[in-house]
């Protein structure tokens, strides 16, 4: 018995055809759950947990990073931030610090580390020499701009910075990620 | 026998930035090989280009944890070369600035070998903690928690401000009282001595032929100093001893820098007892006579020597910095040959290698 | 602080003299301390071993500079002693000057092995090769380095006053 020539069904938006109903979402799964998540109650407790645990991966990379093992001291005590260095894998670290002047050997792996981390990830500049150069920016051997490698959030200047102004840095970025929308990388 | 070649890159979970490419064949290390030069950025080079004072900032860098020392060791030769004698009591601030710039580096050298590479992260906080109260001293005499620039051509920059003798006999006495804690909770436990004792043995003979300097040589029985061969300074005025211990493994060299801790708080009382009046700095010009000079001091991680060779300018026509991690780092592959993956973190901690300071 | 030399550096001046012979060109001390030693390429491997001989056991470092106008390389050793009391608080630069455009001498690492990561250092950074030494390749230079040896006057950086 022959089936008659079939007809495909037109494609169709989802949403085509149907009548708004008020008070009830309509809509493809993956729309409805970003909508949801982009909330306010949800998308404030996604970015507070950010927020309040980020782990550094342990990457030194000039003399700024005898600063940053002082911040991680007793004195200034970033754990109240939810800050600790207990790892130090890439894997499991989101915050990455770049300590100090970057040489042309050294950007290369810097590029990887980055690139092995998991999304989300910052990136704070810390010193002089992160952010532009700094006291050796005549050298034949460093990189002046590592802002067209790795996208960074905040800088920080000094030569080196005082423990309590890389903290004020990490202060500044919590502001940051906790205006972020959650979908937005 | 085939070998797995890993990989110790330059991002560890330990701290710094160099690279050892380690062949193993199972669990034992066949050959380690260093790669150095990540943090390479033209110091020397850089140091022809600018006046001798503007070098001053720049030339401390390499060390920062130990900055009074490396520029001691810059302006001494150009002094040599001016012909300017530094008064009495600017000999006596600089050794007492150098004093507790040693116990300041030497808390940071165990705190990372005791705390990162071991896993006690007890020595770690320990380590900062008290290290805090001497970069408070620090910042009272020069302005700065780390990074001083003191020391120029002539003598030193600032007199010792009021309180400070109170505050220096005060921190040297919590100090003091801390060290046993740190006895009882590291050099005693089993624990920490099983990791380190008889790992990473450097006999006499091998000290002498690899040329290791500074704790690593005093920590294989090799009683050198330049502060007591060579004095400058305070040195030849004050008493003190040089602790040595003759096993060579990697607690003896922990142990020589908690005893020379204790030996700079006993200068530090003398030298703040006894110090003179008068001038801290002479005038000296702002050029570099035609010539050279060698300049030799003890720093926290070994003996630091600086050539300058001037030619009647104020830009040095040359400067030369050898500095004790980079004469330390011969001892690396000969130690890690044969040893367990284990072991590796031990080892490379109790030579103190500071990265910075090997590639300049 | 007194910068002229002692009594003390003029005997063992002398004693170098007595040993070396022909070998130097010259021994002199301008400070205390210090003590400088010319010789030539060819005798460099003998003067280093008779020096050796003499207590100088320990290679502090192997350094280079460029005397633009002689048109020059001069390398200089220093040395001084762990071992021998009476010259613990010497240093000893040993020296010779080469040809600018080829620079190249015997290496001295059989003599002293710690002398073997400064040469490489000096290799690098002002293109002088040292015949024999087990391992001549660059130290710190990045991977793909194509320019002049660096601390050669050749490269130029800007000055900043």
């Amino acid at each position: 018995m022959d089936a008659g020539p079939t007809t495909e069904p037109k494609a169709t938006s989802s949403t085509e055809g149907l009548r708004p109903v008020p008070g009830v979402w309509v809509g493809n799964l993956r729309d409805i759950v970003e909508r949801l998540v982009g909330l306010p109650p949800i998308k404030s407790l996604i970015n507070w947990s950010r927020l309040y645990s980020l782990w550094p991966v342990h990457l030194t990379t000039a003399c700024c990073s005898a600063e940053f093992g002082a911040m991680m001291g007793p004195r200034y005590d970033p754990e109240r931030f939810g800050m600790q260095a207990a790892v130090g894998s890439m894997r499991q670290s989101d915050l990455l610090v770049i300590e100090g002047t970057v040489t042309k050997k050294m950007l290369k792996r810097i590029k990887v580390v980055w690139e092995q981390m998991p999304n989300p990830k910052y990136a704070i500049a810390m010193g002089d020499c992160a952010c532009s150069g700094g006291l050796f920016h005549d050298s034949y051997s460093i990189i002046n701009e590592v802002e067209k490698t790795i996208p960074i959030d905040v800088y920080v200047p000094g030569c080196p910075p005082r423990p309590e102004a890389v903290l004020n840095a990490v202060i500044k970025l919590r502001e940051k990620i906790r205006r972020e929308e959650v979908y937005s990388k | 026998m085939s070998t797995l070649d890993l990989n110790v890159g330059p991002q560890h979970p330990g701290s710094g930035h160099m690279r050892i490419m380690v062949k193993t064949d199972g669990d034992l290390i066949v050959e380690a090989t260093p790669d150095i030069g990540y943090v390479h950025r033209g110091i020397e080079k850089i140091a022809e280009s600018r006046n001798i004072i503007k070098n001053i900032p720049m030339l401390c860098r390499p060390n920062i944890a130990d900055d009074s020392h490396l520029n001691w060791s810059y302006i001494k030769p150009i002094e040599d070369l001016q012909g300017v004698e530094v008064p009495e009591r600017g000999r006596y601030i600089g050794t007492i600035l150098c004093e507790i710039n040693r116990i300041a580096s030497h808390l940071y050298g165990m705190a990372i070998m005791g705390g990162i590479f071991s896993g006690h992260t007890t020595m770690y906080m320990f380590g900062f903690g008290d290290r805090e109260l001497l970069l408070d001293l620090h910042e009272m005499l020069t302005g700065a928690r780390m990074t001083f620039s003191f020391f120029v051509p002539g003598g030193v920059r600032r007199d010792l401000p009021k309180g400070f003798k109170e505050k220096l006999l005060e921190t040297l006495e919590y100090i003091e009282r801390h060290l046993p804690a740190i006895d009882r909770i590291f050099v005693s436990n089993p624990v920490f001595v099983q990791r380190t004792r008889g790992v990473g043995v450097l006999r006499k003979e091998d000290a002498i032929k690899l040329g290791v300097v500074g704790p690593v040589l005093r920590g294989s029985g090799i009683r050198c100093d330049v502060r007591k061969d060579a004095p400058y300074g305070a040195y030849d005025k004050v008493d003190f001893e040089i602790p040595t211990f003759k096993e060579g493994d990697s607690l003896s060299r922990w142990l020589v820098r908690f005893e020379e801790i204790k030996q700079s708080i006993s200068i530090l009382r003398q030298a703040i007892r006894d110090i003179p009046g008068g001038p801290i700095a002479r005038k000296a010009p702002i050029v570099i006579p035609t010539g050279e000079a060698i300049g030799r001091i003890e720093s926290s991680r070994g003996e630091i020597n600086h050539y300058v060779v001037g030619d009647g300018g104020d830009k040095p026509y040359r400067v030369k910095m050898t500095t004790g991690s980079l004469k330390n780092l011969a001892a690396l592959p000969f130690l890690l040959k044969g040893v367990r993956i284990g072991d590796l973190p031990i080892i490379y901690g109790s030579l103190d290698y500071w990265p910075v300071e090997a590639d300049r | 602080m007194t910068i002229s030399p002692s009594v003390q550096e003029e005997h063992i001046a002398t004693a170098i003299r007595n040993e070396l012979g022909n070998a130097v060109d010259e021994v002199t001390s301008q400070r205390k301390d210090r003590i400088s030693v010319v010789a030539r390429k060819d005798t460099l491997r003998e003067v280093a071993q008779g020096l050796q001989r003499l207590g100088f056991d320990h290679a502090v470092s192997v350094s280079g500079v460029d005397l633009l106008e002689e048109k020059k390389i001069e390398v200089l050793y220093f040395l001084s002693s762990y071992s021998r009391d009476d010259l613990k608080h010497l240093v000893l630069s040993l020296r010779v000057k080469l040809d600018r455009e080829s620079p190249s001498l015997p290496s001295l690492t059989p003599v002293w092995e710690s002398a073997n990561l400064f040469e490489r250092e000096t290799y690098e950074m002002f293109g002088v090769n040292f015949e024999g030494h087990p391992n001549l390749r660059k130290l710190l230079l990045q991977d793909n380095w194509d320019g002049p040896p660096p601390l050669r006057k050749d490269l130029k950086i800007p000055e900043m006053g």
